[in-house]
């Protein structure tokens, strides 16, 4: 395992991800709890190229979201690119994961009635940039994801794999600091996955820090490290052989 | 950020055309109540007006006051003093009786009165014949002029009546009166007025009618030339009543004190119409909020995307308003709309309107109660919408 901050021989820039002791309960209906994560560390430098694994129930949905910023632990603290974010305010949360995360989610979650570049501009809007940029920028990672013909295409005339695409971008147009995706492949199949995982690989080659939810050990394996989750906890944190199978 | 939420609000309200519609139906109708009938109580009162100046004189309606049961009709010297005012008065008295013409019959409200009645009362203008002379008046002529609504009743369409006969019985008497002229339809503010009656030369009705006391008037039309100052003519008239009969017995009405009547009932109905229009806005508003209510869970997962992608609640909750009140600004054009076009075709059938008026203060409050209907029942939809957590959002299926 590579060296992690903190420890001895630390690394010389500290972790994009830096996530410790992260506690999350809800209360159900009824007023039980379930604690769905249980004092969880995970670190995670730039550049990396995760997998999370873990069964269902493990706590790697709710992993994500925190780590997404969609929601705030229960304790514990969680620095994203160096900044505290674990006990803000919605509307700071909203800003950062505009500017900080790009989501990439199984069902694409793109907007139906508008065409693909306004959907790859949807983020950048909500940072202000003005409507001339917005359309340059999201045309130019269109065009990156191989979609340069498509721009004014609407989901529905996309093929899914092609809606991924358009998804991805939307996740890259920022330039965030990690990508998250959930699933990215569960509702495509098998040689449409693949082109996306290659688009995946490529991303990370270009120096991108990119998480990915999967529950299938082939996709797990293109990564650089499989995090496994259980109970709440990392499990396991195995780094995947280069060139391996 | 503005004309990006407008355009999403267009799809979404473009993408579900048929609810649209018919949500923007309550508002619309709400706004085509309220500025139609603000209009068309101006266009009345413009009507109306109109009308009395067009009649080009200026008129004193002198009766006996009720309220003081020793107040008495009116007597030739009473006109007499009036007149040396001057004023123009018009002696006048009524019977009524039954009309026959071969075999057609019809109730006639005959009128005597004076020769110089086209004078005091610019509304009579003939569309046959003649009016009668004051030679006429003297010598009791028995002659008459037809309102149209007698000459239907009595005469097939198309007949010329000039020059036939009527008999008239009042009572047990039994009359025969040449037809002189008939007279034109009253129009504009007048036309409820319209009646099947005669005119007959006063004389000829104290003679025919013996029943009825010379010189003796239940009230008395003036009018006064419109260079004078009516309110002075007023004046004069009183004194010269109050000297003549003494202080109580008579009330002046003036064409003013009609007006104030005629404006109250339009407020008043104005009000009650308007009345109409809010509730039909409430309505056409509660429409709003349940659609945009069903908008905003119907789009659950667009809004937790949007807020993912990093939407602010505020901007949410700006997109949510902005459709709402597209909504209802696209009701409150149609209905402004349609209420300009009731108001023309309402100017173009009824008689007694002339005009369009359109105050651009009443469009402008057509288009900001919609956009308030819209504010109103949008914001609970839209800051439900904007304060959904944003996981629970992207989970909704």
């Amino acid at each position: 395992m590579r060296p992690r901050p903190g420890d001895a021989g630390s690394a010389p820039r500290p972790p994009v991800i830096d996530a410790r002791a992260l506690d999350k309960v809800y209360v159900m209906e009824g007023g039980f709890e379930v604690r769905a994560l249980r004092g969880l560390d995970l670190q995670v430098d730039r550049g990396e190229y995760i997998a999370i694994m873990g069964p269902s129930g493990s706590g790697k949905s709710t992993l994500l979201q925190i780590l997404g910023c969609l929601d705030a632990p229960t304790s514990g603290s969680y620095r994203l690119a160096g900044q505290e974010v674990a006990h803000m305010d919605e509307d700071a949360l909203a800003e950062v994961r505009n500017r900080r995360i790009g989501f990439i989610f199984q069902a694409f979650n793109l907007l139906s009635r508008a065409s693909a570049v306004r959907n790859v501009a949807l983020p950048l809007m909500y940072r202000g940039v003005r409507a001339g940029e917005r359309t340059e920028r999201a045309a130019a990672a269109l065009a990156r994801v191989g979609l340069a013909d498509r721009l004014h295409h609407r989901p529905n005339e996309l093929s899914g794999g092609q809606r991924q695409r358009v998804a991805i971008a939307r996740a890259l147009v920022t330039e965030p600091d990690i990508l998250l995706a959930d699933e990215p492949t569960g509702n495509l199949d098998s040689r449409t996955g693949e082109e996306i995982l290659a688009l995946f690989d490529a991303i990370h080659r270009e120096g991108r820090t990119v998480l990915m939810v999967t529950h299938e050990a082939d996709v797990a394996r293109r990564t650089e490290r499989i995090v496994h989750i259980l109970d709440g906890r990392v499990e396991a944190s195995v780094r995947v052989e280069v060139g391996a199978p | 950020m503005i004309l990006e939420n407008l355009r999403s609000a267009l799809e979404a309200l473009a993408g579900n055309r048929l609810r649209s519609v018919l949500t923007l139906l309550g508002v619309m109708i709400g706004v085509f109540a309220v500025t139609t009938t603000i209009s068309l109580g101006a266009i009345a009162t413009a009507g109306i007006t109109g009308q009395l100046q067009s009649f080009g004189n200026q008129a004193l309606f002198i009766t006996p006051n009720e309220d003081n049961p020793a107040s008495t009709a009116f007597d030739d010297a009473d006109v007499d003093a009036l007149s040396r005012i001057p004023v123009n008065v018009l002696r006048q008295r009524s019977v009524r009786g039954v009309a026959r013409v071969g075999t057609e019959e019809a109730p006639l409200s005959v009128n005597g009165v004076t020769a110089n009645a086209p004078q005091v009362d610019r509304t009579i203008k003939l569309a046959r014949g003649r009016y009668f002379t004051e030679a006429e008046d003297r010598r009791a002529a028995p002659v008459m002029v037809l309102s149209p609504d007698a000459r239907d009743a009595l005469f097939p369409v198309g007949a010329n009546p000039v020059g036939r006969e009527v008999s008239v019985t009042v009572g047990a008497s039994r009359t025969f009166y040449t037809v002189i002229g008939v007279k034109e339809p009253l129009t504009g503010a007048f036309s409820f007025a319209a009646s099947a009656s005669a005119d007959i030369p006063l004389q000829t009705l104290y003679l025919t009618y013996p029943a009825v006391t010379r010189g003796e008037y239940p009230f008395l039309p003036v009018t006064v030339s419109l260079e004078r100052d009516l309110r002075d003519v007023e004046a004069q008239v009183d004194a010269v009543l109050t000297r003549r009969r003494g202080a109580d017995t008579f009330r002046i009405q003036t064409i003013e004190g009609a007006l104030t009547l005629f404006n109250t009932i339009t407020t008043i109905l104005q009000a009650v119409l308007g009345g109409i229009g809010a509730i039909s806005l409430l309505v056409g508003g509660i429409g709003i909020l349940n659609i945009m209510l069903v908008s905003v869970t119907e789009r659950t997962r667009e809004i937790g995307l949007r807020k993912a992608l990093g939407a602010r609640k505020g901007v949410i909750l700006q997109q949510f308003l902005i459709e709402a009140v597209v909504l209802t600004l696209v009701g409150g054009l149609v209905g402004l709309g349609a209420a300009v076009g009731a108001l023309y075709l309402a100017v173009a059938l009824v008689p007694f309107l002339d005009t369009v008026v359109l105050s651009p203060w009443t469009l402008l409050l057509g288009l900001f109660v919609s956009v308030a209907t819209g504010v109103v029942f949008g914001v609970w939809p839209a800051s439900r919408a904007a304060n959904l957590s944003p996981i629970e959002a992207l989970r909704y299926e």
